[in-house]
C-alpha cells in the first residue's frame, strides 16, 4: 500500500451539521436533514423536500464591503476551508511556504445569485447589475476567496464535473501532491443549488423525489420505491498533505489517500451507462492506483442518489468489480440529500470517519432493497466493523465517474 | 445640487458598508482616504449614474479614486447640468 498523501483536516457544511463527528453521528442514527422548505425559503412551494444547510452570515467569512453580492456557495466554501485548516492545525506562512500550498475547490458556481441578478437586469436594465457580480458567482471564486483569505499562493483550480467534482478535486489534489508540486492542498467542493430555476430544471427532468408526505422518507437510495433524489446544499473541504510533510510537522493524520480513478461514460449527457462499465472501470483504476485488491476494501460509500437509473447502474458496476468480495455498501444521501459535487467530499469524510470509528453508517430509508440493486447493504442500524480501507464513489451529469480510496492512518 | 449629491454619496457608501463618520469634502475617495477599491468605485459610479442620469466612461474609475468627496460631487453636478441642458 502506497501512503504518500495524508488527510489532516476536514471542514464541512451540510444539512446535518458542520462538525464531521456531528455529521457522522447523524448518518449513523438516521437524523435526517430533509425538510419541507419553510415559508421564508426560496424553494417553498417549488419542491416537496430539500436538504437545507445551516445559515452562515457572509460577513463572518468575507469582508463586509465585499459580502453583499457573494453567492452562498462561496460563503460555505470559505467557512469549510477555515474549519479544515483549523482542524489540520496548519497556518499558511508559519507552517508551510504559501507557494507550496494549492487550492482545488470545485462546484457549479453561484447560479442562484446569477439568477437573481438576471431578474434585476430584466427589471432595471444595465444599472441593475452589480459590479461585484462576477467575483460573487464565478466557479473559480471559491478557490480564489480561500486563497485570498488564507494567503495561499500556489496552484489553484476548479473542476467542473458536476456531481463528480468533489471526488475529482480530491483526486487532483492527490496528483499534485504526488508530483511534488505542493506540500499541502486545500481541496473540496461547494454547491448552493436551492433556488427555483435550478430546482425546476431537475424537477422537470424528473430527477427529484416527489410525492412523499414525510419529507424524511423521500431520499431512498437502492430502495424499490425510490423515485428520485432530494436536492441539497453544502460544502466539504479536506486538507491533504504529503504524508512525510504532515508527519514531520507533527500533524494528526486522519487517513491516507491511497488511490483514485476517473473515467467517462461517453454515453449520454445525463443518463448513466446502464451496464455501469465506466463506473466500474473508475473503481478498478482506483484499486490499481492504491495497490489494493477488492478484498481489501472494507466499506464502500456509494454515490447512490435515489434515482432509478443511477442506483441500478452503480449497483451493476459495484457487483461487476467486487463480485463475491463485496464490501458493506451504503449511501448516506438518505439522510443528507444530494449536495451535488459537495456530496463527494462530505461522503469521503464520512467514509474516513467510519474507518476511524469502526462503525459503518446505514442507508437510511432502504426498507425494501431493489433486486436490481443487489449489494451487501448496510441498512437499519450502523454496523460495527474493523476497516482498513474504504472507497467513495461520485458520479456526475456528463458521465463523469470518480472513485477515491482512503486507508487507515494506523494501517 | 452639491449638497444633494453629497447626501446621496454618503447614503450609498453606508449601504456599501463604508463608514462615513469621519468623511468630509476633503476626504479622498480611493485608498488614500475612504479606501474605495476598484469595484466599489464602479458601484458608486453606477449608483450615481442611476440616480442623477449622468454617464461615466470605463476608464474614469481610477481618476475618481484620486478625487476628494467635494471634487467628485462638483464633477457629478457639472455632468448633471450638461445632461439636463442637452
Amino acid at each position: 500500500m502506497s501512503a504518500s498523501v495524508a488527510v489532516t483536516g476536514i471542514g464541512l457544511v451540510s444539512p446535518v451539521g458542520t462538525a464531521v463527528d456531528e455529521v457522522f453521528a447523524a448518518v449513523c442514527a438516521g437524523r435526517s436533514g430533509l425538510v419541507r422548505p419553510p415559508e421564508d425559503h426560496p424553494l417553498h412551494g417549488v419542491v416537496d423536500v430539500a436538504a437545507i444547510g445551516p445559515f452562515i452570515d457572509p460577513e463572518s467569512v468575507i469582508p463586509p464591503k465585499e459580502a453583499r453580492v457573494v453567492d452562498r456557495s462561496i460563503v460555505m466554501a470559505v467557512r469549510a476551508a477555515g474549519d479544515a485548516l483549523a482542524d489540520a492545525g496548519i497556518e499558511i506562512g508559519r507552517d508551510v511556504d504559501p507557494y507550496r500550498v494549492a487550492v482545488v475547490l470545485s462546484g457549479v458556481g453561484g447560479l442562484a445569485t446569477l439568477a437573481d441578478q438576471a431578474v434585476e437586469r430584466s427589471r432595471r436594465g444595465r444599472l441593475g447589475v452589480s459590479p461585484f457580480l462576477l467575483p460573487g458567482v464565478l466557479p473559480n471564486m471559491a478557490a480564489a476567496r480561500v486563497a485570498i483569505k488564507f494567503g495561499i499562493r500556489g496552484y489553484t483550480s476548479s473542476s467542473g464535473t458536476a456531481c463528480a467534482a468533489g471526488g475529482q478535486s480530491i483526486g487532483e489534489a492527490m496528483r499534485i501532491l504526488r508530483s511534488g508540486e505542493a506540500d499541502v492542498v486545500v481541496c473540496g467542493c461547494t454547491e448552493a443549488p436551492l433556488f427555483p430555476t435550478f430546482a425546476d430544471a431537475f424537477g422537470n427532468a424528473l430527477a427529484l423525489a416527489r410525492g412523499w408526505s414525510d419529507p424524511t422518507t423521500a431520499s431512498r437510495p437502492f430502495d424499490r420505491r425510490r423515485n428520485g433524489f432530494v436536492l441539497g446544499e453544502g460544502a466539504g473541504v479536506l486538507v491533504l498533505e504529503r504524508a512525510d510533510f504532515a508527519r514531520a510537522r507533527g500533524a494528526v493524520v486522519r487517513a491516507d489517500v491511497l488511490g483514485w480513478g476517473a473515467t467517462s461514460d461517453a454515453h449520454h449527457p445525463t443518463t448513466p451507462r446502464p451496464d455501469g462499465a465506466s463506473a466500474a472501470e473508475s473503481m478498478r483504476i482506483a484499486l490499481r492506483d492504491a495497490g489494493l485488491t477488492t478484498g481489501d476494501i472494507g466499506y464502500l460509500n456509494a454515490h447512490g442518489t435515489g434515482t432509478k437509473a443511477g442506483d441500478t447502474a452503480e449497483a451493476t458496476a459495484i457487483r461487476g468489480v467486487f463480485g463475491d468480495a463485496m464490501p458493506p455498501v451504503s449511501s448516506t444521501k438518505g439522510v443528507t440529500g444530494h449536495m451535488l459535487g459537495a456530496s463527494g467530499v462530505v461522503e469521503a469524510s464520512i467514509a474516513i470517519t467510519a474507518m476511524r470509528k469502526g462503525l459503518l453508517p446505514p442507508t437510511h430509508n432502504l426498507d425494501d432493497p431493489d433486486p436490481a440493486c443487489d449489494l451487501n447493504h448496510v441498512r437499519g442500524e450502523a454496523a460495527a466493523a474493523r476497516v482498513d480501507a474504504v472507497m467513495s464513489n461520485s458520479f456526475g451529469f456528463g458521465g463523469h465517474n470518480v472513485s477515491v480510496i482512503f486507508g487507515s492512518a494506523d494501517g | 445640487m452639491n449638497a444633494e449629491i453629497r447626501q446621496f454619496l454618503f447614503e450609498s457608501l453606508k449601504v456599501m458598508k463604508y463608514s462615513t463618520a469621519d468623511m468630509d469634502d476633503d476626504t479622498v475617495l480611493g485608498p488614500a482616504g475612504a479606501d474605495l477599491e476598484s469595484l466599489a468605485m464602479a458601484e458608486l459610479a453606477l449608483r450615481v449614474e442611476d440616480h442623477f442620469g449622468v454617464r461615466f466612461l470605463e476608464d474614469e474609475a481610477e481618476h475618481f479614486a484620486a478625487m476628494t468627496v467635494g471634487e467628485f460631487c462638483a464633477e457629478v453636478a457639472r455632468r448633471a447640468r450638461i445632461a439636463t441642458a442637452t
